[in-house]
């Protein structure tokens, strides 16, 4: 069976500068798939790429088996889009939203108003039906929006930051929509993000910086290969304090707790057989994305990525002109 | 056969859009209304007596027909531009708040999505040149069915042509405040330069034929196509003419045609 999306030695560039560089990945069909990075990293433009609305420079992609830029009729007949900012008529009702899509992807009328049902339905807006979306909430709009690219039936859902500038309840309550889709419909969904926290339970990420693919794996995989465990104490007093301090230079002082890296099992045990009886408290944490990120970028994700929003907003209210 | 009803759904999708947006938007829906009233009630009524002329004591007419009766049918041309030019707009807002690449990445041709969307803005502005058709009575217009029938079709093909090219405009303009300004340079000038608010010629008596209209200004009433959609409809309305008849409708089929396809260019591009 062909792969959902393959994507072969991309690249594209925006006004001279390269946005993707050699990019090359593909996703089996019902996986979902995650693509990390800050903003900036090309991500949207990839995304751009795989819906058809761009052309990339070199390279190909493939969309259920049709070239993106060949075929884009088919390709886009097989995909359902949530873009990064809302694309919904906010003159008109969540229905007449619903309804346009039915008809602009040629539904017949019968099977419009079932899905339209459905959808809505399934992201709890049955009640706001006939309401006009400028009335609605940043969440509900995203579920609006959600509703709307499944209404058709698509095999591939895009998701391009399909949670930014939601509060993390609502942010909780679109993922979890968005698993249960994927385990009931059998859809393949390609999400991009910058939130750490909601790529854990993909099947796989895929880290992208500066327009290149930097790792690919699942998140165990991931944290396994390259991120590292930390060991979390509190000394009972300053002399024990000073002493694994001298000990073990790599350890970072987080307010009274010390924080070590843990290279093996035998480390740990060493440490924890000197030191266990002049400890207040001890506590392993295991290693997260956002560490592997650290690793391999020496960057923190979220701060700058947070960074760069900000300017992006600035630039924005400067005025609509390009 | 199939493909050709999904199609056809998918024209229908995009012009039912636009016919909805434009029944929620109470300001267009004024102008509409307020536009037509003014030129006629204000500029017509106050101008009527000016266009005949008293010579040796007998009432000539600069041509047969009253100045509200001569105004009317450019009234419904000034409606159809200002609502086919606005119809831009629309075309700027679905590009900038991203409602453009909800179609874009749907399975309709492009050339099929521009079609319905300049069929809903042409339209509304018919409906709008319509609106003007009502004050018929008080201009002293009657209108056979016929008559009625052929005006609305010339209303609807320049109503056509005229939104593709505020689409045009539109591929060229990026902010909102820039069109404003923009429209109002664009559309004003084609109007009063297409012999719609006076006729080509001034003579009436001996002395105002020494007074004839400078040479550029008839040169500019001559190469404006507005000009003859307005002689079209004249024609068609009060039955003058003042050019051979055939001339109106052919620029205003040729306008559609040329605008279409050179909207569907910058479209395409997007």
């Amino acid at each position: 069976m062909p792969a959902a999306i393959s994507v072969e030695n991309l690249f594209a560039s925006y006004d001279g500068k390269t946005v993707l560089n050699d990019v090359s990945f593909s996703i089996p069909r019902g996986a979902s798939f995650a693509l990390l990075g800050p903003n900036g990293a090309g991500k949207t433009t990839l995304v751009s790429i795989l819906c058809t609305l761009r052309l990339p420079d070199r390279g190909t992609a493939r969309i259920s088996d049709f070239d993106v830029v060949r075929q884009p009729t088919k390709a886009r007949e097989t995909i359902g889009v949530v873009f990064q900012d809302s694309s919904l008529d906010d003159r008109l009702s969540a229905w007449e939203n619903l309804e346009f899509h039915g008809l602009v992807h040629g539904l017949a009328p019968r099977l419009r108003r079932q899905r339209a049902e459905d959808v809505l339905a399934l992201v709890e807006l049955t009640d706001w039906s006939d309401e006009i979306v400028r009335s609605f909430s940043g969440g509900m709009r995203r579920r609006l929006e959600i509703a709307r690219a499944l209404m058709h039936q698509p095999t591939i859902l895009f998701l391009d930051e399909p949670t930014v500038g939601l509060d993390p309840q609502t942010r909780q309550r679109i993922w979890s929509y968005l698993e249960r889709l994927r385990r009931e419909q059998h859809l393949t969904v390609l999400t991009t993000t910058h939130y750490i926290e909601e790529v854990e339970s993909a099947d796989q990420v895929c880290i992208i910086d500066h327009g290149q693919i930097i790792v690919q794996g699942t998140p165990a995989d991931l944290k396994a290969a390259h991120g590292s465990r930390w060991l979390h104490v509190v000394p009972r007093d300053e002399a024990t304090a000073t002493e694994i301090a001298a000990r073990y230079p790599q350890t970072q002082r987080l307010g009274t707790a010390h924080a070590l890296p843990v290279s093996d099992d035998a480390m740990a045990d060493a440490f924890l057989a000197t030191y266990r009886t002049r400890l207040e408290e001890i506590r392993f944490q295991e290693p997260t994305l956002e560490s592997v990120f650290l690793s391999l970028t020496g960057r923190e994700l979220r701060d700058r990525a947070d960074g760069q929003r900000d300017a992006q907003r600035n630039a924005g209210r400067r005025g609509g002109q390009r | 056969m199939n493909r050709a009803i999904t199609l056809f759904r998918g024209v229908y999708g995009v012009w039912l859009r636009e016919i909805t947006r434009a029944t929620r938007d109470r300001s267009q829906m004024i102008g509409g209304i307020s536009r037509p009233l003014i030129w006629l009630l204000v500029l017509g009524v106050g101008l009527n007596p000016y266009f005949r002329g008293e010579v040796f004591g007998e009432v000539k007419y600069v041509i047969p027909f009253t100045y509200l009766q001569f105004l009317f049918p450019a009234v419904i041309v000034l409606n159809i531009m200002y609502t086919s030019i606005q119809f831009a707009v629309s075309v700027i807002w679905d590009r900038e708040f991203g409602f453009l690449r909800e179609v874009l990445v749907s399975p309709m041709p492009r050339s099929l999505i521009l079609l319905g969307k300049v069929l809903g803005g042409s339209t509304v502005a018919m409906i709008h040149g319509g609106l003007v058709l009502i004050l018929a009575r008080f201009a002293d217009v009657t209108l056979g069915i016929d008559q009625m029938a052929m005006a609305l079709g010339l209303m609807f093909a320049l109503s056509f042509g005229l939104t593709c090219f505020g689409v045009v405009l539109a591929s060229r303009v990026r902010s909102f405040e820039g069109f404003g300004v923009f429209s109002n340079t664009v559309i004003l000038p084609l109007y009063f330069t297409s012999s719609s608010i006076f006729p080509l010629d001034p003579t009436l008596s001996r002395t105002q034929t020494a007074t004839a209209y400078p040479e550029w200004l008839v040169f500019m009433v001559q190469i404006n196509p507005i000009t003859y959609a307005v002689d079209a409809l004249r024609g068609t309305i009060i039955g003058f003419n003042q050019f051979p008849p055939y001339y109106g409708p052919a620029v205003i089929f040729a306008m559609a045609a040329v605008f279409f396809v050179w909207a569907l260019i910058g479209f395409r591009r997007q």
